[in-house]
């Protein structure tokens, strides 16, 4: 029988605790640790020493101080030395970069993703990228591991794709053969790009400090990543959150699914366009050409958004129902159909959603825009380093 | 959601001559919130903020600042309590920097010489608290920059005292799409640090984009102060453009009796 967790047990607790804070929240203080942390100055300044050792924080006096007496010694993360890379396969485009310990974006590259270009066809370019980045490297750093951020659904045991193109579903490999394309790359973790970048606006964006969350990303379709009670909801597999399937009108259009009257039959950038009778455009610049033009008081643009802007507060007005989120965040696309349509939107939402759900509902725009995928990424790459701030 | 307002108007008046602007009104702002005030044209929005800001003074009523009773007579008493105000042409000068406007008036001083280094440290941290990634230069002419970055000086320029109200008026009125994006974001960016915000705007996606609570005037009386979830669009464009909208708003101006007793539902629909 054990009687708790040891004492090297406790304090590599205490070490990715400390580490995931300033990895979180920058340069802290260490009487701001001792606070934030609840330990004591004594237990901060050893932790602080070992993770000085393994070189994953520094220690310097702050720059300037106006207050009296010796000043508290400041703990960064060592942002520049430490690093993971992120590769971000989305809709459109194809994105990979190189992210510090603590989230900032060191390198990054980036290429459009033709429509209809399947993912593994997407592997060697953003292999490439990897490679190129691999080169400015300064040879002090220490690599952590690489994250991928996949708009798809991502099998969660072994990084299958899955995919519904126009035809059946597919599953690909995408894990495996990046694996094999980046050569010696260590550990590899891929996940839901709705998923990654929900997390980040969790902890570092427009929704910090919120533990139920709903983030919406747009784009040809929808995904939701959702936080409940501070942890992801992923579902059985990893596939949860799948919001722009549920059926909202089931005498809507066919999805792509093979269903009929999806949320994002009805919210997404196919609909979009052709409301605006713009069937023929497709594309992120199309969708932001709508907007556009129905601020700049066209007509047709503006029934489009009004029309997207119902249906997208109908959908939202169900999930707040169901999962009684603090922030409701609207990424991708939507972030700038939400802006021109929010009239609609909570109109449609405060019809919708009880009073008790909807009552302390904050409707957020992203704080971090597109990085947050990248960012995300790094994230699962960091991961394990959080949880063990000692591993090799 | 804090219960306290931060600034509570009530009951107040102002006229000009004989012409009286406002009736009776009140108006409550929260921390951390955003308040829109929205209303017609000379529904007397600009006069309120006028009164707030200490360019009028106010006939009757009180002022409740932070839960003490406070008189505003001149701009200065309102910016010595925290409140600022955005104007729509922004009050920037084309011909200085950055900094320089955001200080334009209330210069530090280091000895008999300016402290350049310290202002242009406050100046920095205040647009890093809103996230400003925009501007490329602290010390950039103020003539070289485009509508919205000029908009988030001016904002930047009323966060920059340690205030604790800020009254943006029309905001969003003369800016491109991306722009306006970007300022709403700041907008609520604002509150989510905070502090109290007063938005003005005519645009209903910006209200309903950003705000917690809209107050509606409605020829220069309160017709209701609402929360930004218990109300839809047609029912703001009622109180802005009848000042009542079913249960919400103003009295009715005739009793019913008058029309022959009978109740006549003129509500319209819903928005479809």
């Amino acid at each position: 029988m054990r009687a708790g967790p040891s004492q090297e047990e406790v304090r590599r607790h205490n070490l990715g605790t400390l580490l995931r804070y300033v990895h979180v929240h920058g340069a802290t203080s260490r009487a701001e640790l001792t606070s934030r942390l609840g330990l004591n100055r004594s237990t901060i300044g050893a932790l602080t020493a070992d993770l000085t050792t393994a070189g994953l924080v520094s220690e310097a006096a702050p720059l300037e101080t106006r207050r009296a007496g010796r000043p508290s010694l400041v703990v960064r993360p060592e942002s520049s030395r430490v690093y993971a890379y992120a590769i971000s396969i989305e809709v459109d485009r194809l994105r990979a970069a190189r992210v510090g310990l603590g989230g900032h974006i060191l390198d990054r590259r980036e290429t459009d993703r033709p429509r209809g270009m399947q993912v593994l066809d997407a592997v060697e370019p953003l292999a490439e990228f990897v490679r190129e980045m691999r080169v400015g490297v300064p040879d002090d750093t220490r690599y952590v591991g690489t994250g991928v951020a996949v708009a798809g659904m991502v099998r969660r045991v072994d990084g299958m794709v899955r995919l519904a193109p126009t035809i059946g579903w597919v599953e690909e490999p995408v894990g495996p053969a990046l694996r094999s394309a980046l050569g010696d790359a260590g550990p590899l973790t891929l996940g839901n790009h709705a998923d990654v970048s929900a997390l980040v606006e969790h902890s570092r964006g427009a929704a910090a400090g919120c533990d139920n969350v709903i983030y919406l990303y747009g784009d040809v379709g929808v995904g939701a990543g959702i936080i409940a009670d501070g942890r992801r909801v992923a579902g059985h597999g990893g596939y949860g959150g799948e919001v722009g399937h549920m059926v909202v009108n089931p005498y809507g259009r066919e999805c792509s699914c093979g269903s009929r009257g999806c949320w994002e039959t009805e919210i997404g950038e196919y609909a979009l366009l052709k409301h605006a009778g713009r069937d023929q455009q497709s594309g992120r610049d199309a969708v932001l050409g709508v907007v556009d033009a129905a601020m700049r008081g066209d007509s047709q643009a503006q029934f489009a958004v009004r029309q997207v802007g119902e249906w997208i507060g109908f959908g939202v007005g169900n999930l707040v129902n169901i999962f009684n989120p603090e922030a409701v965040i609207f990424g991708g696309t939507l972030r700038d159909v939400y802006l021109v349509a929010a009239a609609q939107i909570r109109s449609r939402l405060n019809a919708i959603a009880l009073p008790a759900c909807r009552e302390h509902i904050r409707l957020r725009t992203p704080e971090l825009g597109n990085d947050a995928a990248l960012i995300g990424a790094a994230e699962l790459a960091f991961e394990r380093l959080l949880e063990d701030p000692l591993i090799n | 959601m804090a219960a306290t307002p931060l600034l509570e108007l009530s009951g107040i008046n102002k006229g000009f001559g004989p012409v009286q602007v406002l009736h009776d009104v009140s108006l409550s702002v929260y921390p951390g919130e955003v308040t829109a005030l929205v209303g017609d044209n000379g529904a007397g929005k600009s006069t309120m903020v006028k009164c707030i800001s200490g360019i009028y003074q106010i006939d009757s009523g009180t002022v409740t600042f932070e839960g003490n009773q406070v008189a505003i007579h001149t701009p200065s008493d309102a910016s010595t309590l925290g409140i600022e105000v955005v104007y729509q042409d922004l009050a920037l000068c084309d011909n200085l920097d950055v900094v320089q406007n955001m200080f334009l008036g209330r210069e530090k001083k280091r000895g008999i010489v300016l402290d350049e280094p310290t202002m242009e440290q406050m100046a920095g941290d205040a647009l890093a608290s809103l996230s400003v990634r925009t501007l490329k230069s602290l010390r950039q002419l103020v003539a070289s920059l485009s509508g919205g970055q000029r908009q988030t000086v001016a904002i930047a320029k009323a966060v920059l005292w340690n205030s604790k109200v800020v009254i943006l008026d029309e905001p969003t009125a003369a800016l491109g799409v991306a722009q306006t994006a970007q300022v709403l974001e700041l907008v609520r960016r604002l509150a989510d640090n905070g502090l109290g915000v007063v938005l003005i705007s005519h645009n209903m996606n910006d209200v309903f984009a950003v705000s917690d609570r809209i107050a509606a005037l409605y020829l220069g009386r309160m017709a209701a102060q609402v929360k930004t979830t218990d109300v839809t669009h047609s029912q703001v464009v009622e109180l802005i453009t009848a000042g009542r909208s079913g249960n919400l708003g103003l009295p009715p101006e005739k009793p019913a009796a008058e029309l022959g007793g009978d109740v006549v539902d003129i509500t319209p629909g819903g928005e479809k």
